[in-house]
């Protein structure tokens, strides 16, 4: 904290007798003393309403109507929201996202915190192995789908290829509901433990040596000292990586969209033999972008956002009560 | 057509990558044009493959009395015409249709010119009578110009057929496979010679060619839904008889599995619009020669196949129409097929030395012979803007049923539930 405290803009008389004032000249007078310093930092404000914020709330407009993207907005009230409530394409979706989330953040992140520990102790490479694990994360999402797509194929990729080598059937990964899931999850997985393992890193490294010399003083052995240091001490850390990865996971859609989004038969972004690797996102774009039904593909969107909320809350909630 | 889009997947994205740099270039060179390419130019988009470039070219040199400026749109065409004509600035004057994106356009058919004001029906005689109404609205204007057609055929592996002790001659296996049944029966004595192979790749081919050559889709003229009769239900049996009798292989058209395949005969059948050759070809090119072109089973049907249209915005819709017609003309049509694999919509086409050459990855058939008799008989359907949004179901039910083991009769209630349900929403009745 004593760091940042310098970079604080330091009061000015303007805001000191302002506050004596009416609130509202006050803030105008603090605008306009301040103008270069606004005007720096607006491009991002323009571009984010312009780009963000307007596209948002037009969607929650959109979700009232129904609107093919070139002719007249006709009006529906609820009527999106009524049929999404009993689409069942919709619930399966989300079922098919807290599936595909499951199975990829809990080993993502175990894998990811076991890495992290091995890097902070390894002595020499550490460097390599650094970029080493970050490099899928920063690989192309498509290149990688292809490539899965070609490992997990039936009857010639090399899964199916090793479980037929220790005599046990072939798994027909890629029509299969769950072995569609497990695919999309690998491929979640393989991209973004690098970047946990990073975040874990991090803060290992910011735990004081003295807590682990202690601990050693004390007779801890390595597992112990994992279990009762490193584990307590990187709580927040892992608290910011659990909520991140519900948040992303929450809205899985490129890994779907290209391994089962176009394979030339089925209806583009259905997720799939079965909608088995539809997640809610996916259906979200399927409705408004192949479908050309803008209106119920914003309903979709903003039940996602609600989704999302409703989790986000969850967690806080976690966290908040643990602090206590 | 779908065929880059496959393609593009084939060659790792890399051309989707180069089709999107494409794109952009292309957009900032439109900046010059304008709304409809100003008031003497007219812009003029279509994506790759989608017309001969070579014709493009020559059209751009050809018609001097305006400035025409082709460009090739990459990524998602649909999306970026629709996008582009709401905003309402840039619009090309002259504009590709895809044949999939075709229906949900007609509704919008005052955004675009009636080619029928600019002396097209003198030229309907050149062009097959299916498609020509296929690019009809429905109170009869004329929107879409007939760029190239999907016949559907039957492409089989000569020496695996052989082996099995089934016909080769194209004529011949057109002959005993007329029909669904015909050529189930031939794909059980298949299995039986050649136990690895599958006549039937995945439900879906079997499916969709049967739909394609029905007498109807999923909703009449009316906007009645009609996917629970008959036609429907027919189409939706042969699929299920074909993985009842363990003819289908599971495998998914496009993926590793179904290229392999290809090249080592376990999928020595394929039923598809002719478009699906290039495919083959790319997928199985050790084969080259073994392969050869029959009448599909069940009838021809269309799938795919685009258009051209001249926007409402396009400063002189006169010349435009003296161009796309060009473009399309019979002779420019050969061209097409030579370039870029685009099947003619004009029958006349059909006798020129572009066609008529023996094709070797087809051992030296003249493939023509069965395509071009196929093209002409394909029924007229009517295709509702709401038709892929309610067919949606039927697809997804019939890969229930064929990677899941469903219950058929289960899926078949479930689909068209399914598809009312969609339907009803969209305003079909």
């Amino acid at each position: 904290m004593a760091v940042l405290r310098p970079a604080r803009p330091v009061p000015t008389p303007s805001m000191q007798t302002g506050a004596a004032g009416p609130g509202r000249a006050t803030g105008f007078r603090r605008v306009r003393s301040h103008w270069p310093q606004y005007l720096a930092i607006s491009p991002f404000y323009l571009l984010f309403s312009v780009f963000g914020l307007f596209p948002a709330l037009f969607s929650l407009y959109l979700a009232f109507h129904r609107w093919d993207g070139l002719g007249e907005m006709q009006f529906v009230g609820l009527k999106n929201f009524q049929y999404l409530l009993g689409d069942g394409t919709f619930w399966l979706a989300l079922r098919n996202t807290f599936i595909i989330w499951f199975l990829s953040t809990v080993p993502m992140l175990f894998v990811a915190l076991a890495i992290a520990a091995m890097l902070n102790s390894t002595v020499r490479f550490t460097a390599f192995y650094r970029i080493a694990y970050f490099i899928p994360n920063i690989t192309s999402l498509v290149a990688m789908a292809i490539f899965f797509g070609a490992v997990f194929s039936t009857n010639f990729g090399l899964v199916n290829v090793v479980l037929q080598a220790v005599h046990l059937p072939a798994v027909h990964w890629l029509t299969n509901p769950l072995g569609m899931k497990i695919v999309v999850a690998t491929v979640t997985t393989w991209q973004w433990t690098g970047y946990n393992t990073i975040i874990y890193l991090a803060g290992l490294q910011a735990i004081p040596s003295e807590v682990y010399e202690a601990a050693k003083v004390d007779g801890a052995g390595p597992i112990q000292t994992f279990v009762r240091i490193t584990i307590p001490l990187l709580r927040p850390i892992i608290l910011f990586t659990v909520v991140v990865s519900t948040i992303t996971g929450m809205q899985t859609f490129t890994e779907p969209q290209v391994l089962f989004g176009n394979n030339g038969t089925l209806t583009a972004n259905t997720g799939g033999a079965g909608h088995g690797a539809l997640t809610m996102v996916l259906y979200f774009y399927h409705q408004a972008f192949d479908n050309h039904d803008f209106g119920y593909g914003a309903a979709i969107a903003w039940a996602v956002f609600l989704v999302v909320m409703v989790f986000a809350a969850i967690n806080w909630r976690l966290v908040q009560r643990r602090e206590t | 057509m779908e065929l880059s889009r496959r393609r593009a997947i084939h060659l790792g994205m890399l051309g989707t990558v180069g089709a999107m740099i494409g794109g952009t270039a292309a957009c900032s060179t439109s900046t010059s044009g304008g709304s409809g390419g100003g008031t003497n130019s007219i812009d003029f988009w279509y994506w790759q493959d989608g017309l001969s470039e070579k014709v493009v070219d020559d059209a751009v040199k050809r018609f001097t009395s305006v400035s025409l400026k082709p460009q090739q749109i990459g990524g998602d065409f649909r999306q970026k015409l629709t996008t582009t004509m709401a905003s309402g600035a840039f619009v090309p004057g002259i504009t590709g249709i895809k044949g999939e994106d075709f229906a949900s356009f007609t509704p919008q058919a005052d955004r675009f010119v009636n080619l029928l004001d600019h002396g097209a029906d003198k030229l309907a005689g050149q062009y097959l009578s299916w498609k020509w109404k296929k690019g009809m609205t429905k109170d009869g204007k004329l929107i879409g110009f007939p760029i190239d057609i999907g016949p559907t055929a039957h492409f089989y592996r000569r020496d695996i057929f052989a082996k099995a002790g089934l016909p080769t001659d194209p004529d011949k296996v057109g002959a005993q496979m007329s029909t669904w049944d015909d050529y189930f029966a031939a794909g059980v004595e298949l299995k039986k010679a050649v136990p690895t192979a599958h006549m039937v790749s995945e439900a879906w081919s079997v499916y969709n060619v049967a739909v394609s050559a029905a007498p109807a889709r999923y909703i009449d003229e009316n906007e009645h839904f009609i996917g629970d009769q008959d036609h429907i239900h027919t189409a939706w049996n042969y699929a299920i008889k074909a993985i009842r009798l363990g003819l289908d292989a599971k495998v998914q058209s496009g993926s590793t599995d179904w290229n392999a395949g290809l090249a080592n005969g376990s999928l020595p059948s394929q039923t598809g619009a002719a478009w699906g050759a290039a495919d083959i070809q790319s997928g199985a090119k050790n084969t080259s020669g073994n392969w050869g072109v029959a009448l599909s089973p069940g009838g021809s049907g269309n799938i795919g196949g685009s258009f051209l249209a001249i926007t409402k915005e396009c400063s002189k819709p006169d010349v435009a129409f003296e161009i796309i017609s060009w473009i399309l003309s019979p002779e420019n049509q050969a061209r097409g097929f030579t370039d870029s694999a685009l099947f003619p919509s004009t029958p006349a086409t059909y006798a020129m030395p572009a066609l008529t050459a023996p094709d070797p990855f087809f051992g030296g058939q003249v493939t023509i012979q069965v395509l071009g008799q196929a093209a002409q008989k394909i029924p007229v359907q009517y295709e509702s803007p709401n038709d892929q949004a309610v067919s949606a179901p039927y697809q997804n039910e019939l890969t229930n049923v064929e990677s899941n083991g469903k219950d058929p009769d289960a899926a078949w209630a479930d689909a068209i539930t399914e598809a009312k349900k969609i339907g009803q929403r969209l305003g079909v009745s």
